[in-house]
């Protein structure tokens, strides 16, 4: 077990905004495989932390590790051809191309053949195959050809999974998957979640607590930038601190 | 439009554009090699515009950069074609790669970066007079000779401009269509999202300006061998926008568009500047009009105007 | 040599009273109502032409100035009224349009006031040379114009930061909705900073005329060193545009002694180098 190098570690990482601490001074260890939750009310620091452990932005102090390796230094990009993949809170899909061109570029981005600038894209046969079965895994092959703007709300965010999904990620992070779906649409997504391999370690920004507890092997509760509790969901549900700050608000 | 029809259309155009100095006089066949060549300037200035959304206004610069190396090798140190004619386009991509640099930037500030940096190119054509020549630039280009083959009048250059373009048309329609051109349009609709999925946005619009240079630069070389010779007009800020803006007139993100727009922007002018002193005004409220009426350009406008006669002919 | 340095310094520093008149107003356009407005080099140079012809009437340099930079006030208020602000926030339309709108300019004054070099007349007190400090003879007007720039500079500094309308434009800089809702009116405080930029742009074509002098061109090779100024200085900064005007000027004065035929790499090759470590110039932030 101690053997085992964390997926993701991070250390005293903090984030100013103009003097404003939004993340302070957080910690975490995540192990390979592990399904991380984390909760807090609103403001407390969770998109950011995202941000600055996936590289968005660059924290102000602080360390983060992805299997041992610091890449505090690196740009996003070279994190993500590392391992890490993620999905935005707001999505963040390409609305003027068709959903294949969308997960072309999702399977292209820790692949060479992105610069190929010598046949077009149809050509790449094993490319395009591996697009149309990561459509069809969310449930939108039979869309493949429209535009994504075309797309509704909660097709967007199973788009913004499929992006994640296929960017070949050790670590996934996904910031509120569930965000604004129906509660058809929610348990679409977290069947998928629970579904992915446990090769694949997730880490989650989550509001909806069933969702949460129902995936988490353990949780993480933030305030106000700082972690205030780690431990199972069974223990989160039990701490009265975590009942205060979080679900005394909701 | 069906694929039948398009391959008859395109079949047609060609075509014309084969029978075009048979047909008409020496005046129209010069008239269509500039749109040619112009076309391709607009299209190179497309492929960071209609696809990477990128806005640059230094183009004229790799286009005059290659002019005036060819030029002055071929005038001044009798160098041959062969060698010329390639000087020119790697000169103009050299100074791609340099000029590549505004990439650091998006949005206003590159915009502005590359007026200021298509200024210093101007800037050293128009005052370094002793290598350049100055305002009156390089003069009495022959026309293209290679070995025992060589250009021999305008009509023949003609011909072999169409076939330089036709050419870069072909291999600019699979660089849009391969991994390369796809990421570009990635970039111009989300650049965060690109990063997260791995890509290095930066690199990659580099790599697009200076395929973007290089192709300016051809279009440079066949200007100065059919202008036969290259002041540091060619250099200016007016060449730079008006080749951006007749890829917008023509619809960006397309081939043909660049060209249309080169059409019409050169047929505009040659019909106002034969009876109106004041062309320069004329062009610029092409500008206006164009931004205020036909911002997606003619493709955009005629789709806007049918829609609008539709609607009409339905309430 | 080290007297011509120092004549160097002094033109430069000249230079950046006139090029900060223009940067000023280009930049705080662009912060406050982010309008990228491309003709304000033909501001500049019809507001010169004007007051040329209003000094050559009146022969009063003052009024020349009031005329050159009213003339633009009122040019500029129709051209944002009734164009730009039909381009909303998209920077390439607006860039496109103001283009268009400044070779109309450039070529309807080409046609009014012809293609030679005007100067615009200088007032008597104001011609000859003087001698300053340490036995240096210096142009009066250009050492004039270096305390007329740092007058309007420091009078521009006090209403931007000193002020209550400086206060409103500043936070108006940095977050456009939240002026709109403390009830102000935004419109009005727009056309305002917008009249100011104008009234800067004509002004300083008279001044700038009376030493540059007036030709068709000079419109854009000022507007782009202006431009440098800003990228340099930082989009939507006045402290940038002060800096950046300093820098750019002593670069200017001091490439042209020292290496005339390349003066504009001396000019822009600091700037590239800057551009790879700030790309948004010394005081620019993320907009």
């Amino acid at each position: 077990m101690s053997a085992v190098l964390p997926a993701i570690e991070v250390g005293d990482l903090t984030k100013e905004f103009d003097g404003l601490r939004a993340v302070d001074r957080v910690s975490l260890a995540v192990a390979a495989g592990e399904r991380r939750v984390l909760i807090g009310p609103n403001g407390a620091g969770k998109t950011t932390l995202f941000h600055c452990i996936t590289g968005t932005l660059r924290p102000s102090a602080g360390r983060v590790a992805l299997f041992g390796q610091d890449v505090t230094r690196l740009p996003e990009h070279r994190r993500t051809a590392l391992g890490m993949g993620r999905t935005f809170q707001i999505s963040n899909v390409f609305a003027e191309l068709s959903l294949l061109e969308n997960l072309v570029l999702a399977i292209l981005g820790t692949d060479r053949r992105k610069w190929a600038p010598h046949a077009p894209v149809g050509a790449f046969e094993a490319v395009c195959r591996r697009a149309r079965e990561g459509l069809g895994a969310v449930g939108l092959a039979h869309r493949a050809e429209q535009a994504a703007r075309l797309l509704s709300y909660g097709e967007r965010r199973q788009l913004e999974l499929a992006l994640a999904l296929n960017s070949n990620p050790r670590v996934l992070f996904l910031d509120e998957p569930c965000a604004g779906l129906s509660p058809s649409e929610r348990q679409r997504i977290s069947r998928m979640i629970g579904a992915l391999p446990r090769a694949i370690t997730v880490v989650m920004i989550e509001h909806d607590m069933d969702v949460a507890l129902g995936l988490a092997d353990r949780v993480t509760v933030l305030h106000r930038g700082r972690v205030i509790l780690e431990g199972t969901p069974a223990e989160v549900q039990a701490n009265p601190e975590v009942r205060d700050v979080y679900f005394g608000h909701v | 439009m069906p694929r039948a029809g398009r391959i008859a259309l395109a079949l047609t155009a060609l075509t014309a554009a084969v029978l075009l100095p048979q047909v008409a006089g020496p005046f129209w066949t010069g008239l269509v090699t500039q749109m040619y060549i112009f076309g391709l300037l607009a299209l190179s200035v497309d492929l960071l515009l209609g696809h990477a959304g990128l806005f640059s206004l230094c183009h004229a610069s790799f286009f005059a950069m290659a002019a005036y190396t060819t030029a002055i090798l071929q005038v001044r140190y009798a160098v041959p074609t062969a060698l010329a004619a390639p000087a020119g386009v790697l000169a103009g991509t050299l100074l791609a790669l340099v000029l590549g640099l505004a990439v650091r930037t998006r949005g206003v500030y590159f915009i502005l970066i590359t007026i200021a940096f298509g200024y210093v190119v101007w800037g050293v054509a128009h005052r370094w007079s002793s290598f350049t020549g100055g305002d009156n630039g390089v003069t009495n280009v022959p026309f293209p000779a290679v070995g025992a083959w060589r250009v021999e009048s305008h009509t023949e250059y003609y011909y072999l401009v169409l076939a330089v373009v036709l050419l870069c048309a072909l291999g600019y329609r699979i660089l849009v269509a391969s991994p390369f051109g796809l990421a570009l349009r990635g970039i111009k609709a989300s650049e965060t999202r690109m990063r997260s999925l791995g890509f290095a946005c930066g690199l990659h619009l580099y790599a697009a300006f200076v395929v973007s240079g290089a192709l300016a630069s051809l279009a440079g070389v066949l200007y100065v061998y059919y202008n036969r010779f290259v002041n540091p007009v060619a250099a200016s800020f007016p060449v730079s926008v008006e080749a951006a803006l007749m890829a917008i007139i023509g619809g960006t993100g397309t081939i043909v568009g660049p060209f249309i727009g080169s059409w019409i922007m050169l047929g505009l002018r040659n019909w106002v500047s034969s009876f109106f002193a004041l062309y320069a005004s004329v062009m610029g409220l092409v500008f206006i009009a164009v931004v205020l009426w036909a911002p997606d350009g003619l493709v955009g406008l005629a789709g806007r105007l049918r829609a609008r006669a539709q609607k009409a002919g339905a309430g | 040599m080290t007297s011509s340095a120092v004549l160097q310094a002094i033109n430069g520093t000249s230079l950046a009273a006139l090029l900060f008149l223009l940067a000023s107003g280009f930049t705080l356009t662009f912060g406050l109502l982010r309008v990228v407005n491309m003709a304000h080099g033909a501001y500049y140079l019809l507001g010169g032409y004007v007051g040329l012809t209003v000094a050559e009437r009146t022969g009063s340099f003052a009024l020349a100035i009031l005329g050159g930079g009213a003339s633009i006030v009122v040019l500029g208020y129709l051209i944002d009224r009734f164009l730009i602000r039909h381009t909303g926030d998209n920077h390439l339309a607006q860039v496109l349009l103001t283009v268009g709108v400044a070779f109309v300019i450039g070529d309807v004054s080409l046609a009014v006031w012809g293609g030679d070099s005007l100067k615009v007349p200088v007032p008597v007190a104001l011609r000859g040379a003087m001698e300053l400090p340490g036995g240096l003879v210096y142009p009066t007007y250009r050492f004039v114009l270096i305390l007329f720039g740092i007058l309007v500079g420091a009078a521009l500094w006090i209403l931007y930061r000193k002020t209550q309308i400086g206060a409103v434009v500043r936070a108006g800089v940095d977050d456009r909705e939240q002026v709109s809702a403390t009830g102000i009116n935004i419109d009005r405080l727009f056309a305002l900073v917008s009249a100011l930029a104008s009234f800067l742009a004509g002004m300083a074509g008279v001044v700038g005329g009376a030493f540059l002098t007036l030709y068709p061109g000079a419109d854009w090779e000022i507007l782009v060193v202006a431009l440098v100024v800003v990228i340099v200085g930082g989009l939507g900064s006045l402290e940038g545009a002060m800096l950046g005007a300093l820098i750019v000027g002593l670069l200017d004065a001091y490439g042209r002694w020292l290496l005339p035929e390349f003066s504009y790499f001396v000019l822009f090759g600091p700037m590239a180098v800057l551009l790879l470590v700030r790309p948004r110039g010394i005081f620019g932030r993320d907009v």
